[in-house]
């Protein structure tokens, strides 16, 4: 929810903090916002899994074990409607990646600025609470599931792949031709082809990054906004009527918008961990000629 | 918004995590429910082998109470009609008894009958010849007359 208090630009809140290796390069710097709190998210959801792990009872489970088997059954659910086979890697990675995207969406209902001031005590100008807002997250888990995907299309139908990789769409119904021409017309476009695969594919991790960075990012921005435009900067400027009028506008439409983006975190979460079960299972159906 | 080494970092993170939470929660749990499903599944079987178990056990003794009510009926009836038979010749023969119980009565009451009259047809002759005695005041010879009283006795008491 948005609160009160804040100073500069909206842009300023956008800033990540930094470390840099190589001035030179951009690509050598390491968010060390997004890193400390992923690894805080890592480690708690592995010390809770490790402290469940001592509890489990066999007989009618209750309470956590309870909530946890009600959601590895829906993990289990979602991936065995859309798996022709059976891959035992597929449920745990799903889960992984519900849970783990839905808690880093969820640090988005804190207050807008709680943690740029409290990291502002410890002498940090920037702090983004929101990891997922971090396009680096979203793609580094997109990327890790097309590799996946990708290992899978080779290992389980190699000569499939490649055949669609190089001879889908044209070149496929062009080869059949008996007329040379049109033979040799389908062996030029072959690299049209590749291109347009590759476009293909490619596009399926860059939707799935963008689609989870964009929401979170936008809903971060707005959350900013609600902030800076409805709350005061100082205490002087509640003390009219204007200026309480404004304030309650800004925590009512702040409050309507966070449980809004609960949801949209929720959502976001489903739809990343969906659509990877879907892409992997289609790299498992057999080939279909 | 830039790619920078964070991408590299995070996915570290990630496989890290996936495997961390595949070992530790997935994993144990997936097997805990699968043997609980499992568990549950031979317990419903079981339930239902039980009761096809009673619903044979049922029918079997429902099947044996049919053939001992049957076998019961048939001792019944065979038992009644032996009674009836028995009953049958006990009256028969209670009958039978009875008429010669009754036959014998009367032969012996036509005996003493035939006595008695016997008796009277004396008593009276002698009566008759005491009397005749006394009015003719005559000796009537028994042996001349006798003969002649006992005819009119005769048939005076022929008729009785």
């Amino acid at each position: 929810m948005a609160e009160q208090g804040h100073s500069g630009g909206i842009a300023e809140h956008l800033q990540y903090w930094t470390v840099s290796f190589d001035d030179s390069n951009p690509f050598m710097q390491l968010h060390l916002d997004t890193m400390l709190l992923t690894l805080m998210i890592a480690t708690g959801l592995v010390v809770f899994a490790a402290w469940l792990r001592g509890r489990l009872v066999e007989g009618a489970p209750t309470g956590v074990q309870n909530f946890m088997e009600s959601l590895i059954d829906f993990i289990n659910q979602t991936v065995n409607d859309n798996f022709p086979v059976k891959n035992p890697l597929i449920a745990p990675l799903a889960l992984t990646i519900f849970v783990f995207i839905l808690l880093c969406n969820t640090l988005d209902i804190l207050p807008a600025y709680l943690l740029h001031h409290v990291s502002a005590l410890f002498g940090l100008e920037h702090f983004r609470q929101v990891p997922t807002n971090d396009l680096n997250l979203p793609v580094a888990m997109a990327l890790s599931v097309f590799i996946l995907v990708l290992y899978y299309e080779f290992k389980l139908k190699p000569v499939h792949f490649c055949k669609e990789l190089l001879l889908q769409p044209f070149a496929a119904l062009l080869l059949d031709s008996k007329n040379p021409v049109v033979k040799l017309l389908g062996v030029l476009l072959i690299p049209l082809n590749l291109i347009l695969k590759l476009i293909e594919e490619l596009a399926k991790p860059l939707s799935l990054s963008f689609r989870l960075f964009g929401n979170m990012f936008a809903g971060e921005v707005i959350f900013l906004l609600i902030a800076s435009l409805l709350l005061a900067d100082q205490l002087q400027d509640v003390l009219s009527v204007g200026g309480v009028i404004s304030e309650f506008a800004g925590l009512l439409v702040g409050l309507g918008w966070s449980l809004f983006h609960l949801f949209i975190g929720l959502l976001q979460a489903f739809i990343f961990m969906i659509l990877s079960v879907v892409y992997l299972s289609i790299a498992h159906q057999p080939a279909e000629h | 918004m830039s790619i920078d080494l964070t991408f590299i970092a995070q996915i570290i993170v990630f496989v890290t995590m996936v495997m961390l939470l595949w070992k530790l929660l997935y994993g144990p749990m997936n097997d805990l429910m699968e043997a609980r499903s499992r568990k549950i599944a031979e317990g419903l079987a079981a339930a239902e082998a039980g009761l096809e178990a009673r619903a044979e056990a049922e029918a079997e003794v429902a099947r044996q109470l049919d053939d001992a009510r049957a076998k019961a009926h048939e001792i019944i009836a065979s038992a009644e009609k032996r009674a009836a038979e028995i009953n049958e010749e006990a009256v028969t023969r209670a009958r039978k008894e009875a008429e010669g119980i009754v036959d014998a009565a009367r032969e012996e009451v036509n005996a003493e009958v035939q006595r008695a009259r016997q008796e009277l047809r004396q008593e009276v002759a002698s009566i008759a010849l005491l009397a005749a005695e006394k009015v003719i005041e005559s000796d009537l010879d028994a042996a001349k007359h006798g003969k002649l009283i006992d005819g009119i006795v005769e048939k005076g008491f022929g008729a009785a």
